[in-house]
């Protein structure tokens, strides 16, 4: 399926933008301790706020300049992206695995256990998502595997809620019923029939919950609730700069900029991704 | 003067630098008062005329030559504005696609009154009494409550009818319908056809009345084209173009329509298909060339010009003489069947719950009211009715995708009817469903070899090259070459697709079969190389058939027996020449009377079967 696919969806201009971007991001991530000039955590408090190294009083040796210890930003804008990536693929696989579970087993079944599931996920979306990560980060704790479960846990119910309905749809047409009384047991009629269908869907849930995974791992770590101070991270480089905002904006603008463009590159990516591989949308192409 | 004229228009459609045309030499003439069928199977360009006078062509399309004249001006360069202007209120649109048309997030009385006050034909404040009167007038029901309702909560058919209303509402000039009744029960058909005769008659109204039905339109329509690959095959007066055709075209789709005249006869199959856009524009000579029956040599030398045949009739052939000439193949006689009973319903009822109330039995809605019937051994039974009448839940509940109520459903001679799982096994084995809608029924993501294995795949049974050849072994049988094994349903036709359907359905090699409506929505060429595909499985390998379907022709064509069905009862049931040529029951009588007779001169009495109460449960 992905072969006939490939074509269509990678000749989109958002696909490519996004795919470009992340494929930066990600080569930063990987070969982190080949691309860092330093060490993202030596401290040099001889060289503290050091500006850009075009700007005046800049150094060579600090691309991007220094923060309030002497540590140089580009390197740990680099190493930064570790923990981003980190924290986005495995929080969002866990996310999308639990919800799509959820959703093919509601979808297909109805009834009753449809019932169940939505009311899980009604009683699971009446808590502000913020507030409820805050609730869990302070009953799990600190640190980054509990970031993971925090993001895990409140945001299953967006796969779950979209894909339902998408389930529902596929679950309709003919071609399941056709499956069934041809004699597919359920588990192959969801694998074969139904999950083929919804995974384009899928695939953009979970690039634009990648996304969101990159903002709430920056907003826990900006409060102290991810890493301790040792990794680094966009959210706390942007916590620590706010003391000298004035003297070194560029401390500051750096880590969001990091954020920004991360969040961007799978937002667009989620988003070409919808208009190839929506099922709806081509439909209204061919009719 | 004509109201609507065209002169030698033509529409190409402009991609990659290269013009590929789609509507060429067209002409006609559309007096007021006039009805003008445009007929022609899918592709022959038909929509795009009356898309041509909205100016609602898809992308790409535009207008290289010729006029299209409205009231003296020409449409096709008037001030957008003023175009604007005359559409809605002077010229109106019933579209194929009622859904689309309507906008989903409105309510019915939210667009009928904005409808309303666009044309300006009623006061503001009594819009409701007008709206109810057009519903009233096209036999909608419960006029008051529609008007609250979103448009997904109607069926297909009302909200055809809401369109129509909206239509005649505007008491317009010129009325372009496409393909209005094709979404509707035959006996709404017939009515909305007598609102448009009516509306014609008062109101001096032109009509252009797109079909695919030839019957239908040489029953209603003034004068009638027929297209072929966008072009212009024959045009004239309807009785002619009916009782006489000149062009091949005319005739082979007529004969390829199973009739319901007094003498039954077989279906003449049209080979391949239309060609395309990208076909026409290299074809040489006579477009229908290759399908023709007739095609001479001198066919292909150049493009056969439009000229006169006798009268006012026009065709484009060169020899149209031979038309005539063309005869249908002798029928296949209706099995004599004997056989032992294969399927047995005993008094099978099916409620619905339509709502639970507390401390009391749910309310509930009967949608198969004891319903006996048997099929026997290699026997075609058809089961007709309209939408509501109950045929497709029996049709489900045969299959077992819902358990009967009440009542007893024996498979060869075994019990079937609670369905349990060493049943379903059973059923699985001997009977097999094609489902109606082939777009649906077919899993887009996979290839014909898979989706015609499937049985094999649920038995657990067959590697790949076993499957690939079997599929090859199936696809030979029902007519498809060999290498469509490997393509996706998305690569084929309306007619390949439910071809493809069929083999499914014929893989497990089961002795009954179960058609929803398989035939209806196809093409009449498509359609007759379907029904004889059936038939000639019958002789090959032997099985027997539940036919539903609303088309009392192709029921009469196909069937041994026929079961009536009405408010989910079956009300008449009988060998089908008997019931067709004696109905007993009144609705059956209203039934045959609502479809359009085979002779163009005879009268067409739809008055029998207008004051049957026929409500439609939404
Ligand atoms: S011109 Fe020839 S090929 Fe064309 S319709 Fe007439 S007989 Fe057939």
């Amino acid at each position: 399926m992905t072969l006939a696919a490939m074509p269509r969806w990678l000749r989109s201009g958002r696909v490519l933008i996004g795919l470009l971007i992340l494929l930066f991001v990600v080569t930063c991530a990987l070969f982190a301790p080949y691309l860092a000039p330093n060490d993202p955590n030596e401290q040099n408090l001889i060289a503290t706020l050091l500006p850009p190294a075009w700007a005046d009083g800049g150094d060579p040796a600090f691309p991007l300049g220094t923060d309030s210890l002497g540590r140089c930003v580009l390197s740990q804008l680099i190493y930064g992206a570790r923990l981003a990536l980190t924290v986005a693929l495995i929080a969002s696989f866990g996310a999308m695995i639990i919800g799509a579970v959820l959703a093919h087993v509601a979808g297909y079944f109805g009834g009753w256990v449809d019932w169940l599931i939505g009311r899980i996920v009604d009683i699971w979306l009446s808590f502000p998502p913020v507030i409820l990560s805050l609730i869990l980060m302070v009953g799990l704790g600190t640190g980054v595997q509990n970031v993971i479960l925090a993001i895990v846990l409140v945001d299953w119910t967006r796969f779950c809620r979209v894909l339902r309905s998408e389930v529902i749809v596929v679950t309709r047409r003919d071609y399941v019923a056709a499956a069934r009384l041809l004699g597919f047991s359920h588990w192959r009629t969801v694998t074969r029939e139904i999950a083929p269908a919804t995974f384009p869907l899928l695939i953009t849930l979970l690039s634009l919950e990648m996304g969101v995974a990159v903002v709430v791992e920056a907003i826990l770590s900006f409060v102290g609730m991810s890493v301790g101070a040792d990794i680094p991270a966009w959210g706390q480089m942007v916590a620590d700069a706010r003391q000298n905002i004035y003297q070194a904006p560029w401390n500051l603008i750096c880590p969001i900029l990091a954020i920004f463009i991360t969040v961007f590159g799978f937002n667009v990516l989620g988003d070409g991704l919808r208009r190839t591989l929506d099922p709806r949308l081509s439909q209204t192409e061919r009719g | 003067m004509a109201l609507l004229a065209a002169n030698n228009l033509s529409v190409a459609l402009t991609r990659g630098g290269s013009a590929f045309p789609a509507i060429s030499d067209l002409s006609f003439q559309l007096e007021p008062g006039k009805i003008l069928g445009l007929v022609g199977e899918s592709g022959a360009g038909k929509s795009m005329i009356g898309r041509t006078i909205a100016q609602l062509l898809p992308s790409g399309f535009s207008v290289t030559g010729g006029t299209l004249d409205f009231a003296g001006e020409d449409l096709v360069t008037m001030a957008p504005e003023k175009r604007r202007r005359l559409l809605g209120r002077d010229i109106a649109f019933i579209p194929q696609e009622p859904l689309s048309a309507l906008n989903p997030v409105l309510t019915i009385g939210q667009q009928m009154r904005e409808h309303l006050a666009r044309i300006g034909k009623t006061e503001p404040a009594r819009w409701r009494e007008h709206a109810l009167a057009m519903f009233a007038a096209v036999h909608l029901p419960h006029g008051a409550e529609l008007l609250d309702k979103y448009p997904h909560q109607l069926s297909g058919g009302m909200c055809q009818r809401v369109l129509i209303a909206m239509a005649f509402a505007s008491r317009p000039r010129l009325l372009v319908a496409d393909e209005p009744t094709t979404a509707l029960d035959v006996t709404i058909q017939a009515r909305i056809v007598k609102l448009i005769e009516e509306m014609r008659q008062h109101e001096d109204t032109a009509v252009v009345f797109i079909t695919h039905d030839l019957r239908l339109a040489a029953q209603i329509c003034d004068q009638v084209l027929v297209l072929y690959a966008g072009r212009p095959a024959e045009y004239g007066p309807a009785r002619d173009v009916f009782a006489r055709p000149a062009h091949p075209y005319s005739r082979c789709l007529q004969l390829a329509s199973p009739g319901m005249g007094s003498e039954r006869r077989g279906l003449f199959i049209l080979p391949e298909r239309m060609p395309g856009l990208q076909a026409i524009k290299t074809l040489t000579g006579c477009r229908f060339a290759d399908r023709c029956p007739n095609v001479v040599a001198q066919c292909r030398t150049s493009e056969p010009p439009l000229a006169k045949v006798d009268g006012e009739r026009v065709a484009a052939c060169i020899r149209p003489e031979a038309t005539a000439a063309i005869e249908p193949p002798p029928a296949a006689a209706h099995a004599k069947v004997t056989g032992e009973t294969v399927l047995e319903a005993s008094g099978v009822s099916k409620d619905f719950v339509t709502r639970r109330r507390l401390f009391r039995a749910p309310a509930t809605f009967r949608a198969v009211d004891k319903a006996d019937f048997v099929l026997r051994e290699n026997e075609f039974v058809g089961i007709v009715g309209e939408s509501g009448s109950g045929k497709s839940t029996l049709a489900r509940l045969v299959v077992g995708l819902e358990s009967p109520s009440q009542g007893r459903l024996t498979l060869l001679g075994r019990d079937v009817t609670a369905n349990r799982t060493s049943e379903r096994a059973f059923r699985r084995e001997h009977l097999q469903i094609v489902f109606q809608d082939p777009q649906s029924a077919l899993n887009p993501r996979r290839r014909v070899a898979g989706i015609v294995t499937q049985a094999m795949e649920a038995a657990g049974g067959g590697t790949g090259t076993e499957r690939l050849e079997r599929a090859r072994a199936l696809l030979d049988e029902i007519g498809l070459a060999p290498e469509t094994a490997l393509r996706y349903p998305s690569q084929l036709s309306g007619g390949q697709k439910q071809r493809v359907n069929i083999a499914r359905a014929l893989c497990a090699l089961p002795r009954v079969l179960v058609a929803d409506e398989i035939v209806s929505g196809l093409d009449v060429s498509v359609q007759a190389q379907l029904l004889d595909l059936l038939l000639r499985l019958r002789q090959e390998r032997g099985f027997s058939m539940l036919f539903i379907s609303h088309d009392l022709s192709v029921v009469r064509y196909l069937c041994d027996r026929v079961l009536v069905m009405y408010r989910g009862e079956i009300v008449e049931s009988g060998p089908t020449e008997t019931v067709f040529a004696a109905p007993s029951h009144a609705y059956t009588r209203a039934l045959l009377a609502s479809v359009p007779p085979d002779d163009a001169d005879a009268a067409w009495n739809r008055d029998d079967g207008g004051d049957l109460a026929l409500v439609e449960r939404a």
